[in-house]
Order: structure tokens, then sequence, then C-alpha cells
């Protein structure tokens, strides 16, 4: 249940996130696209991420304590770390859902949005392991490899709607999202690595077969994702596909959010053996 | 090339170890003379609220103590102990809320 709930927390602020942001490019690049009536998904995305953070919040309390009561949620949410940013990443998504009902402040609401995604990197392995003194090195590079993965899924979504209203101006806002998306994929990848040796440095002992399994079927799904990104990008997307280049989005999202998922699981488990 | 491919592997994956004892004076199955003090130091920064530790004597009794945790150690302070088999005992969190808990034995001679 702690997997599902922080597994679904991030799909959650991931796609939220990407939403806002691609949207708000969208506007602010090419302002001849119509804005989405996407607001439902807005208010589906912000209430499930409250309730899987709240429920990560009462099942981690219960995990660190071996039992679960009211106390227990209170001192997890007031003394520890991770419950002091749970309060500040409520606080957010609260304010969020304040200015979606208002229809106010679109760039206010991607930031808030990335404040609700990034704010778990502070109590990530990533930082833990820093070197001393170094923690927030690790917490800004896990937070900006939150933040590009989120614009990918959070834009593929956009593209998506944009396809399905059959949005005239389909090719600049695939070419828009392309642009992006490469620097997005890149820095993605440079943050995983750079997460990757510091959580290296310092571990001794063998990798679980279980923790292998899990992140080997991760790694296969991104795979996926990577090379459906570049069959869209260098071969469909010169020829005009966009029929083609959609149904690749719609596969390439479906494995996204399985690999969300198994990230949410390896985050639970113990690597070490 | 297997570090890399294994830097390779292990990209994008977020919490990775947990707060583990990776040392403590009296260390484990040592026969020390009465200790002023037992510490507990871990691989990471603890959460006080949910980590501590406590000390059972040979017949299985908890063992009276003071404890304090503070950074990555906790520290137990017992009254006088007699010459006898030990058993700390401790539960850990890590700021990465991932709990871990583990026992140690040392013994106290005359």
């Amino acid at each position: 249940m702690l997997v599902l709930a922080r597994g679904l927390y991030f799909v959650a602020s991931l796609l939220l996130f990407g939403l806002c942001a691609f949207t708000w490019l969208l506007r602010a690049r090419l302002p001849m696209i119509l804005p989405l009536r996407d607001q439902s998904l807005r208010w589906a995305l912000l209430l499930l991420a409250l309730a899987a953070g709240c429920a990560w919040l009462g099942l981690a309390a219960a995990d660190m304590a071996d039992a679960m009561d009211r106390q227990i949620v209170v001192s997890a949410a007031r003394d520890t770390r991770f419950g002091q940013f749970f309060l500040g990443r409520m606080a957010a998504l609260a304010s969020l859902g304040l200015l979606l009902a208002l229809r106010r402040g679109r760039a206010a609401v991607v930031l808030l949005a990335a404040l609700a995604l990034v704010l778990p990197a502070a109590t990530s392995h990533a930082a833990a392991a820093s070197p001393a003194g170094f923690a927030a090195v690790g917490a800004i590079t896990d937070g900006v490899h939150l933040l590009t993965a989120g614009f990918w899924i959070g834009g593929l979504v956009v593209l998506l709607l944009l396809w399905r209203r059959r949005e005239p101006n389909m090719a600049l806002a695939l070419s828009l999202f392309s642009d992006w998306a490469v620097v997005a994929v890149l820095l993605l990848v440079m943050t995983g690595l750079i997460n990757a040796a510091s959580i290296l440095l310092g571990q001794d002992g063998h990798m679980s077969a279980l923790y292998l399994s899990v992140l080997g079927a991760k790694l296969a799904l991104v795979a996926g994702m990577t090379g459906l990104a570049l069959i869209n990008r260098f071969k469909l997307m010169p020829k005009g596909r966009d029929a083609q280049i959609a149904r690749n989005a719609a596969i390439e999202l479906s494995l996204g959010l399985i690999a969300v998922l198994l990230a949410g699981l390896l985050g639970q488990l113990q690597p070490i053996s | 090339m297997k570090r890399l491919a294994l830097l390779m592997l292990l990209a994008a994956t977020p919490a990775f170890a947990h707060a583990k004892l990776t040392a403590s004076d009296p260390a484990a199955n040592a026969k020390v003379k009465t200790p002023k003090m037992i510490r507990l130091t871990f691989s990471e920064k603890l959460e006080p609220a949910f980590s501590g530790a406590s000390l059972i004597d040979a017949a299985g009794k908890t063992v009276p103590l003071a404890s304090s945790v503070a950074g990555s150690g906790i520290t137990l302070l017992p009254l006088a102990l007699k010459p006898g088999r030990y058993k700390v005992a401790w539960h850990s969190v890590g700021q990465d809320t991932h709990p871990m808990k583990g026992m140690f034995s040392f013994e106290i001679v005359p």
C-alpha cells in the first residue's frame, strides 16, 4: 500500500506539473493555439495528489513506528523532516487548488505544481547519500530529475489532448515539445547518473535480485519510451504523420506511467542484500 | 566499463539504502570493562522521534538508562552495569523514512 501511495503521488504530481508547464509554454510561444479545456483533468490530478500524499504520510508513519494511531501520524508530520516537507507539499497543492478555482496565476500554478513535485527530493536518498555538507546538491539533482520526467510525460498528455480535438497547429505544438523534450531527456539522464554516482559511493554489499528485476523492468520501459520518442522526432515528424505520432505518444505515456509506479516500488525496496 | 554499466543501470532510481548501524562502542561481541556510555553510529542522519535503542541484560530484563538521539548517532547512558553479557536492541529511521532494526551483544568483564 505504501508503494502504491508513493507511486500514485508521483504519477499525479508529475502529470500535474507537466500539464501545467507545457500548456503555459504553449500559450507563451504559440498564442495561436487556443487554450485546452483541461480544468477537470487538473482537478482530478490535484485531488489524486492530495489523497495519495496523505495516504503516503499515514502509511510511512505506520511503517516507521511499526504501529498506527493518530498520535503517530501527528508526530510523523510534526517531528520528521519528511513530515515537514509533506506539510509544505500539501500547502503548495492547496494553494494550487485555490488558483485553479479562481482561474488565475498560470505561472504561479506551474511554480506550485513544481514545488509539490520536487519537495520529496529533500528526503530522497540522493540527498541523504550526498557527502556531508552537500545534501542540497543531491536534493537539487533529484529535483531536476523529477521536473524533467514530469515535463516529458505531462507534455505527452497535452499533445494527446491537442490531437484529440484535431488542433490545426499540431505540427507547431509537436515541434515545440520536441525541442524542449530533448533538453528534458538529456537532463533526466544526466541527473540520474549524478544521483547514482553519489548513491554508489560508500555502498557495500550485493544488490538484491528483486531490486535488480524491478530496475531492469523499469529501464526496459524507459528504453521503449526513448525509442518511440526518437521514432516520432526523426522519422514521423518530418513526414507529418500525426496519427502515428499520437498513437506512439499514447504508448509512450502508458509506459511512462508504469515506469513511475515501478520507481515508487524501487524507492521502498532494500537494494543491498 | 562495468562501473559505467552499473551507473547506467542505477540512473533514475530514488531512495536507495537505509540508516544502517555502521559502528558501535562497545563493538559487537567485545569484552570490555564497565563502559560509561554506549554509542551507536549509523550510516545516515536519524529521525529522533522514531529511532532509539534499549539495553537487555543476561536475564532478559531491560536495563533502565537515559538515551539520546542526535545526528547519525544514538547514545545510551546506563547506570552502573554489573559484569555479564548484554544485548543492545536498536531501531532506526533515516530521513528517507525507511525503518531498520537490529541487535548486537557485548560482555562486561570484571
